[in-house]
């Protein structure tokens, strides 16, 4: 066969530059073309795992809406300075941690809902699961003692097992449960194989049933949900003057 | 310490063949030794030592959203991470390329015994795999993101070495016809796959939780404790042993 | 190559469709040909998601195969797996854009597996094989052929992982309600979550395959 036109390496030179502008400028169109829907379904999930702390199932086409009707003011608390914020949930509570590891002041969050006339309180948490990430949302009552709902998710925990923790049958758990015990120290929640009261019916005992066979992911719970309502301890007390 | 953990989880837990299959198609289809087993596996190790950290470095400075603060201000809303795959793919060919060359010129022996398997790295799922977890793993720096990289393919490393030994044993026993080979392959990664998930329990989870013991709720079809995946002879032909009789029951 | 005088064949001639058929059964790319498994047992633990990875390989296989087919006398040859790597690179992140926008949530769980689309060796191969030696019409018939064979697989398997994983198929409970104990499960059935596991996945395709092989002789392996 002669040599082909294509095998020079003029050709070559030209095929890749021409090859590379239509590949980059398609893309990049479809990138920008798609990307407010993208950029709204992140809103929209933000939204709904939030509206889902205090027993609200919102899905994608009304949670802008009852996230709007539920919850009455954002703020955001950082070290002494509280200012209200209605992009507040939009902030990332995982480059929040890491800045608060390098020294800075760790900006939180805080979700003043209302519902059936009663005020809640919903902040996030994040923390370490058995294998990979795990986060979610606390609501707290008007008492800021005990829980009104909880949302978890996770990245990696293992279906059936830790993946779990996203199922009513254990979120359900924590309604009502106290995170102060009887003398007004906080407690927390820790999540117990042992606490001889698997319908939680107990709300006194700042404890909640685990998950058989999902130990580790549960304690991982239980570690995020005290260490991440600790952070928001300070901004409470001078609420409940 | 963080470091060592992250070392032995991405070798034993996260493997990247027995928790996500990664690259097994071209070597399942290719050989049954050993020996080719292993020299694919260090070729695989090099690879991924190479291109993790260099995407790594691709994905903070140039992929993320809000990456390209450094080139200036008003750069910050740029968001090209959905040049993602290609930027990758395009960075692991051409290492693949790179070091195929290095090799050829400065080891030949190692090039040669490597053969044709350095140029079928590049599109191996295992390297492109390594770094797109490595993206969404999102470590804090550089070093996480190697040791990452180079524990994921001695993970692999080990995963096909252990699949091809016990293939070379396998084609003496009386393994029933229509499982022969590829089907008895398969049901035995799976198989070492279940084991390999004993290692969970290696990990501790949690800032404040105590080191626990996992007791998940599994039961493996026999009780075969896979301490460390031991790479001598005599481990290994217990184990087909114990296996290939369950297979004849 | 073709002659000027040689009949055009038909659209759907017997060899066309054969193009369509035969990887769907005997020359199934991942059961007999063995390729793209990396990116297919791992998501198959929901048969939505297998449903879903399985039309996206469609989409980019029929696809890249035509381009390639199209663009197979303009590629210069020095550069030809580069030019396919780009080629199936720009169609994987057509889908995962797409997939993100209409689909955020799947998306998310998919993410990884719908890159490594790249990697999978049906698409590089059925490239080398075929779409750089044949027109785009055969091409395109070649790829949602194989394509097609890969996802059947990936929803038989799905389809059992998630039947027998979790009692559902397409996330709506087929068996009942397990926590409030109701229709099968009042039996004392329960799920076997080991199903959703990982191995499992590996475990089934094996059974699959020794399926295959004994109602098709000819693809035992003889040792």
């Amino acid at each position: 066969m002669s040599t082909k036109r294509t095998d020079s390496n003029g050709y070559t030179i030209i095929f890749s530059i021409v090859m590379v502008v239509v590949v980059g400028s398609l893309l990049a169109f479809f990138a920008n073309f798609t990307k407010d829907l993208r950029v709204k379904n992140d809103q929209v999930k933000a939204q709904i795992d939030i509206l889902s702390a205090i027993g609200v199932a919102a899905d994608r086409s009304n949670a802008t809406e009852m996230f709007a009707q539920y919850i009455k003011e954002q703020k955001v608390i950082t070290g002494a300075e509280v200012s209200d914020d209605d992009k507040a949930y939009l902030i990332d509570v995982k480059k929040e941690m890491d800045a608060a590891k390098k020294g800075n002041t760790q900006r939180l969050p805080l979700f003043v809902a209302e519902k059936d006339g009663k005020t809640l309180y919903i902040m996030p948490v994040r923390g370490n699961g058995l294998w990979d990430a795990i986060w979610g949302y606390i609501a707290l009552n008007d008492d800021l003692k005990s829980i009104n709902g909880v949302y978890f998710d996770h990245k990696a925990e293992t279906p059936g097992l830790g993946a779990n923790i996203t199922e009513s049958f254990f979120t359900e758990d924590f309604k009502g449960e106290y995170i102060y015990d009887a003398s007004g120290n906080f407690k927390g929640i820790e999540i117990s194989k042992s606490n001889g009261d698997p319908n939680n019916k107990d709300k006194s005992d700042n404890q909640v049933d685990a998950i058989s066979g999902a130990t580790i992911t549960g304690n991982g719970v239980g570690a995020m949900i005290n260490s991440g309502i600790k952070s928001y301890l300070p901004y409470f007390e001078t609420l409940k003057k | 310490m963080e470091l060592l953990e992250l070392f032995l989880k991405s070798i034993f837990i996260d493997n990247m063949v027995f928790a996500t299959f990664l690259g097994m198609c071209s070597y399942l289809a290719v050989s049954k030794k050993v020996s080719t087993a292993v020299g694919l596996g260090a070729a695989v190790i090099f690879v991924m030592l190479v291109t993790v950290p260099l995407n790594y470095l691709l994905d903070q400075y140039i992929l993320r959203p809000g990456a390209l603060v450094w080139l200036g201000e008003d750069y910050g809303d740029v968001d090209l991470s959905f040049l993602t795959f290609i930027l990758f793919i395009a960075t692991i060919a051409t290492m693949v390329q790179l070091v195929e060359m290095i090799v050829e010129k400065f080891a030949p022996a190692l090039y040669n015994s490597l053969g044709i398997f350095l140029p079928l790295i590049a599109v191996n799922c295992a390297i492109l795999g390594g770094s797109l977890f490595m993206q969404q793993k999102e470590f804090n720096n550089i070093t996480e993101a190697t040791v990452y990289g180079v524990g994921s393919g001695i993970g692999w490393f080990l995963a096909i070495v252990a699949i091809g030994a016990i293939r070379e044993k396998i084609r003496y026993s009386n393994v029933p016809p229509v499982f022969r080979g590829l089907g008895m392959t398969f049901i035995l990664t799976g198989l070492m796959a279940i084991g390999f998930m004993s290692f969970g329990g290696m990990l501790t989870g949690g800032d404040e939780a105590p080191k626990k013991e996992v007791v998940e709720n599994v039961t493996p079809a026999e009780a075969v404790e896979v301490n460390e995946v031991a790479t001598d002879s005599t481990a290994l032909e217990t184990v087909t042993d114990s296996l290939t009789q369950t297979v004849q029951e | 190559m073709a002659n000027a005088n040689v009949e055009k064949e038909p659209l759907f001639s017997k060899k066309n469709l054969g193009l369509v058929k035969d990887p769907l059964t005997d020359n199934n790319p991942v059961t007999v040909q063995v390729l793209g498994i990396c990116s297919a047992l791992a998501i198959t633990a929901e048969l939505k998601a297998s449903v879903i990875m399985a039309l996206s390989v469609v989409f980019v296989l029929g696809a890249g195969n035509v381009l390639v087919s199209l663009l197979r006398n303009a590629i210069p040859s020095s550069i030809r797996i580069i030019a396919q790597l780009v080629v199936v690179a720009a169609l994987v992140i057509i889908v995962d854009l797409t997939l993100k926008a209409y689909v955020p949530d799947l998306a998310k769980k998919l993410s990884v597996f719908i890159g490594l689309i790249i990697t999978n060796c049906i698409i590089m191969g059925r490239f080398e094989a075929f779409a750089l030696g044949n027109g785009p019409w055969k091409s395109f018939l070649d790829g949602v052929g194989n394509a097609a064979g890969y996802g059947l697989i990936l929803i038989i398997v799905g389809f059992f992982r998630e039947l027998l994983g979790s009692g559902k198929l397409f996330g709506y409970p087929v068996f009942g309600d397990p926590v409030n104990k109701t229709g099968l499960y009042a039996t004392g059935y329960e799920n076997n979550g080991f199903m959703l596991l990982a191995p499992m996945a590996l475990i089934t395709l094996g059974l699959i395959i020794g399926f295959q092989r004994s109602r098709n002789k000819n693809l035992i392996e003889t040792n």
